[in-house]
């Protein structure tokens, strides 16, 4: 190989060839920076385009701007660059389950630019679904540049994540953990180090560009034993805040599934209804960080009705802009409506028992949001360390973890896969690493086939057969069409045997008549899980292997055993 | 010795398209560039250790040609033991020792101990097979002292009551040593085999020199093959 050639192939220089974990930590660098970058720009984008259009929110007809926004941003995704609605997350966990993460370059930005369309104009919506699959997509594209295998590329995919969200919030605890948590579901050293490293430097090139600056600005709060406790009633309105969005934005994208209309148009119609909801409560509109910092300085100055009717509202805005179309993720959304009910929550304990003196409303708030978030990502250690990463407090922390634990488990009850997996879990492609569901996913018939069975003809005698069995090793043997090939059948010993010790019937007895025409056969690309369910439905212990009719080889569970182990032993032990 | 890419499959015991999935998902440290591997035998040694996976280099040379090893012919058997003719004895006992002194590469101690085995198993039941020819043979395998299949063929001075199947005096005894259970019923069954056949028992009858008899074997084997084969 000569010498331009070399710096792509990394992975085959002598240093990288028995360890790459140095090499992937090199390239995780610039993954992070780069995803970094893209969380950056979107961001910057976004607050240019709000300002942009700021001056326009007077005009009456200011509800149209969510409208047009959604619609664009549906147009551009549908017509231009052909990618599906929605947030990207489920996409991201899927690929790096199913596919060794491989995902397409321009994922890397598609997300990024109809995601501003959408909240820039005033969506209900979050920056940061979106810059995760920009993220993983640019880690698993530098990847692909490089040659690298699978188990490297789902790394890069989990550092462009990692990036991404350590870029946007500042915050490279909750990246990492994210990652691991959500999207790679893995918890291995291998990936760990260079995620690490990732979430590093997407932090780092976010406070070199815009300063080291947390989100929101921090607060001292003064929690006492009475605060703690009263945590676990602002879980539990936590979980019920969740299970009511997740149910809600189910329910929207159903029915707006059964509205015959071009995308766009129920995109824009859905835009409408958030501007609409918009005009009379602006704290619903784009992604919300301006009003969770006003809730957690403790400056939001609105009555306990008017912040309930907000949570509503803040809901169902977010609702009519995901289900109908719109492009961006949840996380933004939940943590202002988590504030929201921090705050409902505040108020009312406020108006019970008015001489207790209770920890700040703004503590509330942070508590509301990682509750919302556990709720909704069913990710515990996301919520909590991302809410003291950008909060810059860590007093809060024990409150914190008991509202992130308790609304977690409610939400499971309720809402057993959370809203990343949802779908996943319903198409049955949520594929975490060392499952039984990842493993026969990766085994394939070919790989399981066993080749040394005899085949006949049909129109061998018995005394011909008895010659094929001195010689064969298996009970079965597949019947074969003597002029085209095709199979027919099984011959099964075991009927057979009652027979073989009988002369007088050798010549008499052709094999078309004695074999099994009924047998259950598998076509050389069906499902590894499908072949097992059929193998304990009808008792059976091998199949014959078919492709275009012919036959192939035989899958048994004895082979099944012998792969499932060896390939659980791969997987588990990285 | 060099290595490619099928001997690893086979020394891990997987299909090669299994192993190329596995290079390209990264679990097993093989580095595949266009159609090249490249991998060292060490390090994935080590790996499968790790894992708990059998890693067996495929042999080669002469130990890779003991795996599958020709069956043995019936023909090759009866020269390594030869043909005697006018055994003395008349019981079986008697008939038996003869015979036993006649194995080639035994020694002494040996050939008490095989004496002792025969008519062990003569105890059991006659190995006389009927038409007057008896297959005397140990129940297992000898201990030591024999590195090759062999059959001793034996004619005594005089037929002898063997207590056969049809109770027709033994005129010819064909001694059967094995090295493994498996080689001594392929044996047998060759022999068998040849025993039915009425034409070549009445040769026997007519003692036969040894190359005549090894002839005639040789005849009756390729004919017994070819039936195997069609």
């Amino acid at each position: 190989m000569n010498l331009s050639k070399l710096w792509r192939y990394p992975s085959n220089w002598n240093i990288f060839r028995s360890d790459d974990r140095l090499l992937l930590i090199l390239i995780a660098v610039i993954v992070g920076t780069c995803s970094g970058l893209a969380a950056l720009a979107l961001n910057r984008s976004l607050i240019a385009l709000f300002e942009w259009l700021h001056h326009l929110r007077i005009y009456w007809w200011a509800f149209l701007l969510p409208a047009v926004g959604a619609a664009l941003s549906s147009l551009f995704l549908e017509k231009v660059v052909n990618e599906a609605a929605g947030h990207g997350v489920p996409e991201v966990i899927y690929s790096v389950s199913r596919y060794g993460g491989l995902l397409r370059l321009r994922s890397s930005f598609s997300r990024l630019i109809s995601s501003c369309l959408t909240i820039g104009t005033g969506g209900s919506a979050g920056p940061e679904a979106p810059v995760v699959m920009s993220g993983a997509a640019i880690g698993s594209n530098i990847a692909k540049f490089f040659a690298l295998n699978d188990r490297q590329r789902v790394t890069l995919v989990g550092c462009g994540a990692a990036g991404a969200i350590s870029s946007i919030f500042n915050a490279p605890i909750a990246g990492m953990v994210f990652t691991i948590e959500v999207i790679l579901g893995e918890w291995s050293a291998v990936n760990i180090i260079p995620i690490a490293i990732a979430s590093v430097a997407g932090t780092e090139i976010s406070r070199l560009l815009q300063g080291n600056q947390i989100v929101f600005e921090h607060v001292q709060f003064n929690i006492a034993f009475i605060d703690i406790m009263a945590c676990i009633g602002l879980a539990v309105l936590c979980a019920g805040a969740s299970v009511l969005l997740t149910r809600l934005l189910k329910g929207m994208g159903r029915t707006a599934g059964r509205v015959k209309a071009p995308l766009w148009l129920k995109a824009a119609g859905g835009g409408c209804v958030v501007g609409l909801i918009g005009m009379l409560m602006p704290v619903v509109l784009g992604e919300g960080y301006h009003s969770i910092q006003a809730m957690i300085g403790g400056t939001f100055s609105t009555g306990l009705a008017f912040v309930a009717i907000a949570v509503l509202a803040k809901m169902a805005a977010t609702a009519f802009t995901l289900g109908w179309g719109g492009s961006g993720g949840i996380f933004a959304p939940c943590l202002v409506i988590g504030s929201l009910t921090g705050l409902v929550y505040h108020r009312a304990l406020l108006t019970i028992w008015p001489q207790v003196p209770w920890a700040g409303e703004g503590c509330f708030a942070l508590l509301g949001m990682a509750g919302l978030v556990s709720g909704i990502l069913q990710a515990p250690l996301t919520a909590i360390f991302l809410v003291v990463e950008i909060s810059g407090g860590y007093e809060v922390i024990l409150p914190l973890i008991l509202v992130s634990a308790v609304s977690t488990t409610l939400c499971h009850y309720l809402e057993p896969a959370s809203f990343y997996f949802k779908e996943l879990v319903e198409r049955g492609h949520l594929l975490r690493p060392g499952t039984d569901a990842r493993v026969l996913t990766d085994l394939s018939v070919s790989e399981l086939l066993e080749t040394d069975c005899v085949c006949v003809r049909q129109d061998m005698v018995l005394r011909d057969f008895i010659q094929i069995l001195k010689r064969s090793h298996r009970n079965h043997f597949p019947v074969e069409d003597s002029q085209t090939g095709q199979f027919l059948g099984m011959i099964h010993l075991d009927d057979l045997r009652p027979y073989l010790f009988n002369p007088a019937i050798y010549d008499a007895v052709f094999l078309d008549q004695v074999m099994d025409r009924s047998v259950l056969t598998v076509n050389l690309d069906d499902d590894v899980s499908e072949i097992l369910r059929q193998m304990d439905v009808y008792n059976l212990f091998s199949m014959p292997v078919l492709s275009q009719g012919r036959y192939v080889g035989m899958v048994s569970k004895a082979a099944f055993l012998d792969k499932y182990r060896k390939e659980l032993m791969v997987q588990s032990t990285q | 010795m060099k290595l490619d890419i099928n001997d690893i499959a086979r020394s891990l015991d997987l299909p090669v398209n299994t192993l190329d999935r596995w290079v390209r998902q990264g679990r097993i440290p093989v580095q595949k560039s266009g159609a090249n591997w490249s991998f060292d035998v060490q390090v994935l040694k080590k790996w499968a250790a790790a894992r708990n996976l059998p890693f067996t280099l495929p042999k080669t040379g002469p130990a890779a040609a003991d795996e599958n090893p020709t069956p043995e012919t019936l023909l090759s058997a009866m020269r390594r033991g030869g043909a005697y003719t006018g055994l003395s004895g008349v019981t079986v006992e008697d008939i038996l020792a003869s015979a036993a002194e006649c194995v080639p590469g035994l020694a002494a101690p040996e050939k008490s101990e095989l004496h002792d085995t025969l008519i062990e198993r003569e105890r059991l039941t006659s190995t006389g097979m009927g038409k007057g020819v008896a297959i005397p043979h140990p129940r297992t395998p000898l201990r030591a002292g024999l590195a090759q299949p062999l059959i001793v063929t034996c004619f005594p001075q005089k037929p002898i009551d063997y207590n056969a199947i049809d109770a027709r005096p033994v005129f010819v005894l064909f001694l059967l040593l094995s090295t493994s259970v498996k080689i001594h019923l392929h044996l047998l069954s060759k022999l068998a085999f040849c025993i039915r056949d009425d034409e070549f028992v009445r040769f026997l009858q007519g003692m036969p020199a040894a190359e005549r008899l090894f002839s005639e074997i040789n005849e009756l084997e390729r004919k017994l093959d070819q039936s195997e084969l069609l």
